[in-house]
């Protein structure tokens, strides 16, 4: 069942997510200060304009996935509306992480804007 | 990572407040509240499904599955315990024979011997390429003890055999550091030191308390009465302690300072030091105890491995694997039983599985379900099979001192054979590989299966499935004829090594070797029993037949072909209490015995090989290498010797080397430096036994222990038993294959009927002859059989032929036509007997029956 709905909500237009993609993106969003999941699933909506993720709870596997790799760290505190929520930090191991991730991203990038070259007018 | 496992809740209250974080936020941005909350649960996405996924990125979600699958396991066994019982039996049967093996590896080769730091023990010796040499006088052992800057301790050590009122008792002359060094655990008493010395105080193993004095601590305090006089027993040590040796003694007794016999030194290396260190640091003194003629470089001290009975080597384990593989075909063989009744199990599961497979179960997870329950009839099984080669060691160790022959059996000590940990472990892997041999297979099977057939409760007789139980039992037939091969050619090996001729009568003739070196007893000891009235015929003999030989290259005077020759020194008296005929010339005169004249009888062989087709007596035999390792063995003196005599071939060493290539008799007398052993015939009516004789003998003032005294008959089963043995127990291990595949073939042919039930129905209803359909399992069977004993054939032909090129005994014939015919004869009555019930039972299906169920 659960294939089958992924498979259905495919037919968007929106990019798929690299395995290895969203962590990226949520260590960037941690590196202006901790955040809670529906921040950062915010964050990467506004910032990407829309073009990821496609479900905040797809966040989560990648969220426990980074906390068992010691890349941030969570502790449970208080938004800014008074309401509990989880809150993730950037450890010192996350942040050089970053680093050589997002160099790898940008050369990658780059690298397939210049294979692909600039986008053909159309019509 | 921390240890500390996330709780399912404390997610759940995440997700719940990421989504009200969102609803707010949505609020905020203008949304109506119902609008909002229902949008920020929408964005969520399913919040089940990310609670599910965490639950099962947990880390201990595994566990909690495997409990699940353990437990749903043995209901599922527990429900069927025939199944059950019959493959836990099986493998049981397989690993038990496996583990009694590996058990007797363990004790003689892996299991280190129960003292203090046994690891680092090493055996001292030297060896030169004409000799070798295990032991040193008391002088060399002194030196020894002085490297301190190798050694941490050198202890010396012997063996001898000696009589306590008739019973044997195994006894190690120690030095007075042996305790000390090794420090085995003593049940009473206390241990020998240096200070006990000639003393006639010694420490007795537990067993051989029990066995002497009826109870261990009794022991304790008691004289034991030994031929050289009696020794207070002052210590008892437990049985997991035997000495340093792979034959287990029962008596430790301290060296006596005056004796100063040549002892085995062992030694603890000093820490840091390696053995190959020592070595080279030792050639110096190595040298010295080379015999006077060797150049020192050829001569190498030698430390051998001493912490458990047996170094474990390539050579060794290569030796062995044969062993171990057809032990291991037998468990295979089981495997491939169990494997078949679960693949039939799995059909008849089939629904079940279809049922968890469509409920969401993933594959994984069904093939994980039917391995643990494969895993968990393997521990049982391996269990089983624990208790059972407990037993079956047991009861091995029963037939062999019940069937061995009573002198050698009085003589043999076994080392403890404990189920210690190394055995545990190896049951449990074995039973873990066996259970990915069985188990393995028909889960896959299972696994891959149509849903929607299966749910609405077809059968499908699928063709894989058929096909793969095929493939097993061909497997299985072709596992037993490789095992029954070999059992056969054992067999009949040891058949006709039974009935091999000797070339000379063993009846009623006593062989006496002299213990040791020192033959200065052959000649009162000849004149005694010369003397006896109970005895008919003496001989005396630089050795008897069927214990050793010696040879030296010779040639036919006057040719330059060279050949190595046995020779034996005997009196006149030899050949005749042999029964060994004189087929051409004449035999030796007394006085030629007397001085040694010399003349030589040849056997038949040594006369074809050097005067082919000429009258040897006259001819002259020249003998070379005048140089020998040791004095009393020496042919020194015999350069050249005339032939008076020519006898039959006869077997002087191993029976199973055959009959002797060559040999060449010297007359000899019991004075003479040659003579190391006597013949005995006694009087046919006398009341001779050995016993007797070993009485005269201490009157005289000599020491027993010194002789050894067996009945030629008893030398030759003592010659044949290995092969005996060997062939019992590839009796034991080809049955029990047969045996497996006759149940495998049987349960394949009950299946197939089962399967074709409506089709053999409907053929009988359109009037097919109950013959046709017998025929119709008995070709399915036949086929099967074929195939497997093609394939088996093949691969024992290839083994044995691989055998025959390394042995090189005339009387053993490894590859053995006749074992071949034999095996297929018998594995193919077996099959004919596995078909037969099925195939009667197929007769009587009742046509309108499986009709009426059809409709």
């Amino acid at each position: 069942m659960s294939t089958r709905e992924k498979r259905g909500r495919l037919k968007d237009d929106r990019p798929v997510l690299m395995q290895g993609t969203l962590d990226v993106l949520i260590l960037r969003t941690l590196l202006f200060g901790a955040e809670h999941g529906q921040g950062i699933a915010r964050a990467i909506q506004q910032t990407s304009e829309g073009e990821f993720l496609v479900e905040h709870g797809a966040l989560y596997p990648a969220l426990q996935r980074l906390e068992a790799q010691k890349l941030v760290s969570a502790k449970w505190g208080t938004s800014a509306n008074n309401r509990r929520a989880r809150y993730y930090t950037l450890t010192r191991h996350g942040r050089d992480h970053l680093t050589r991730q997002s160099s790898r991203w940008r050369r990658l990038a780059a690298a397939m804007a210049r294979v692909l070259g600039p986008e053909p007018e159309r019509g | 990572m921390d240890w500390r496992r996330r709780s399912d809740e404390d997610f759940a209250a995440e997700v719940d407040s990421h989504i009200q974080l969102e609803a707010e936020r949505l609020i905020e941005d203008g949304m109506p509240p119902d609008a909002a909350r229902a949008a920020a649960a929408r964005a969520f996405g399913s919040a089940t499904r990310a609670r599910e996924r965490f639950h099962e990125r947990s880390r201990w979600v595994w566990i909690e599955q495997a409990v699940q699958d353990v437990r749903y396991a043995w209901r599922t066994l527990r429900a069927n315990p025939a199944f059950l019982t019959t493959t836990v039996l099986t493998l049981a049967t397989g690993l038990s024979l496996l583990t009694v093996a590996f058990s007797v590896f363990n004790a003689y080769v892996l299991r280190p011997f129960a003292v203090a730091d046994p690891g680092r023990l090493y055996r001292l010796a030297w060896s030169a390429p004409s000799a070798v040499g295990r032991t040193f006088p008391p002088r060399a052992c002194d030196e020894l003890r002085a490297r301190t800057d190798l050694f941490d301790a050198v202890l010396t050590h012997d063996f001898r055999f000696a009589l306590s009122n008739g019973r044997t008792v195994v006894v190690s002359t120690v030095s007075g550091n042996y305790f000390s060094t090794l420090r085995p655990r003593l049940l009473a008493g206390r241990p020998l030191d240096a200070a006990d010395a000639g003393q006639k105080v010694a420490v007795i193993r537990q067993q051989a308390a029990t066995r002497l004095f009826g109870g261990d601590r009794a022991a304790l305090g008691r004289a034991l009465e030994l031929e050289a006089g009696p020794v207070t027993i002052v210590g008892v040590v437990r049985d997991e302690f035997g000495g340093i040796d792979d034959f287990p003694r029962d008596l430790w007794v301290p060296e006596d300072p005056a004796a100063a016999r040549p002892m085995q030194a062992v030694a603890r290396l000093r820490a840091g030091v390696s053995p190959v260190e020592a070595a080279l640091r030792l050639q110096e003194f190595a040298a010295r105890m080379a015999p006077p003629d060797t150049p020192s470089r050829d001569v190498r001290a030698v430390l051998v491995p001493n912490g458990t009975p047996n170094p474990l080597s390539i050579e060794l384990v290569a030796m062995l694997s044969p062993v171990f593989a057809a032990f291991t075909l037998v468990l295979l063989a089981a495997c491939i039983n169990v494997s078949n009744v679960m693949l039939a199990r799995a059909l008849t599961r089939q629904r079940e599985i279809a049922v968890r497979l469509s409920l969401g179960a993933s594959r994984a997870r069904i093939v994980r379900q039917l391995l643990t329950e494969g895993l968990l009839v393997a521990v049982l099984a391996g269990a089983a099979a624990l208790a059972l080669a407990v037993w079956l060691l047991r009861a091995a160790l029963v037939v062999l001192f019940g069937t061995l022959p009573p002198f050698v059996a009085s003589l043999l000590r076994i080392v403890p054979m404990p189920l210690d940990a190394r055995v545990f472990l190896f049951a449990f892997a074995a039973a873990l590989a066996a259970t990915l041999v069985f188990a393995l297979m028909p889960a896959l099977q299972a696994s891959r299966q149509p849903l929607t057939g299966a749910l609405r409760g077809q059968r499908a007789g699928q063709p894989s499935t058929s096909r793969a139980r095929n493939a097993l039992v061909v497997a299985q037939v072709a596992v037993s004829i490789v095992l029954v091969v070999t059992a056969l050619v054992l067999a009949r090996n040891f058949a006709s090594l039974t009935r091999l001729d000797l070339g000379f009568s063993t009846a009623n003739v006593y062989s006496i070797n002299v213990r040791g070196d020192d033959n200065r007893f052959v000649r009162p000891i000849a004149d005694l029993l010369a003397a006896d009235p109970r005895v008919a015929s003496v001989a005396v003999t630089s050795g008897n037949p069927l214990f050793v030989t010696h040879a030296v290259p010779m040639r036919a005077d006057g040719s330059s072909a060279l050949s190595p020759t046995m020779y034996t020194f005997v009196s006149p008296e030899f050949l005749s209490i042999l029964r060994i005929p004189v087929t051409r010339g004449r035999t030796f005169s007394a006085a030629e015995a007397r001085l040694a004249a010399r003349v030589a009888i040849v056997s038949e062989s040594t006369a074809r090989a050097f005067w082919p087709g000429r009258d040897p007596i006259g001819e002259t035999i020249a003998i070379e290498r005048p140089a020998p390792p040791r004095q009393n063995e020496g042919i020194d003196g015999y350069a050249r010797v005339t032939v008076v005599g020519v006898v039959p071939d006869k077997v002087s060493g191993l029976m199973v080397e055959g009959a002797d290539r060559s040999h060449v008799y010297l007359p000899v007398s019991a004075a003479d430096v040659h003579v190391q052993a006597l013949l005995v015939q006694p009087r046919a009516s006398s009341d001779f036994r050995p016993e007797l004789l070993r009485e005269s003998f201490r009157r005289l003032g000599f020491d027993p222990e010194l002789l050894e005294v067996i009945s030629l008959d008893e030398m030759r089963m003592t010659q044949t038993y290995p092969l005996r043995a060997a062939s019992w127990v590839g009796l034991l291990l080809g049955g029990i294959a047969l045996a497996l595949s006759v149940s495998g073939l049987y349960g394949v042919l009950v299946y197939t009927l089962a399967q074709r039930r409506r089709e053999i129905g409907i053929r009988m209803a359109l009037g097919a002859p109950a013959a046709a359909v017998v025929r119709l399992l008995m070709r399915q069977s036949a086929r099967m059989t074929a195939v497997g004993i093609a394939i088996g054939l093949g691969i024992s032909f290839a083994l044995l032929k691989m055998l025959d090129s390394v042995i090189e005994l005339r009387a053993v014939s490894v590859l053995d036509p006749g074992a071949f015919a034999a095996a297929v004869l018998v594995v193919l009555l077996a099959s004919f007997v596995a078909a037969y019930y099925p195939s009667r039972r197929a007769t009587r299906v009742d046509p309108a029956e499986t009709l009426r169920a059809e409709a």
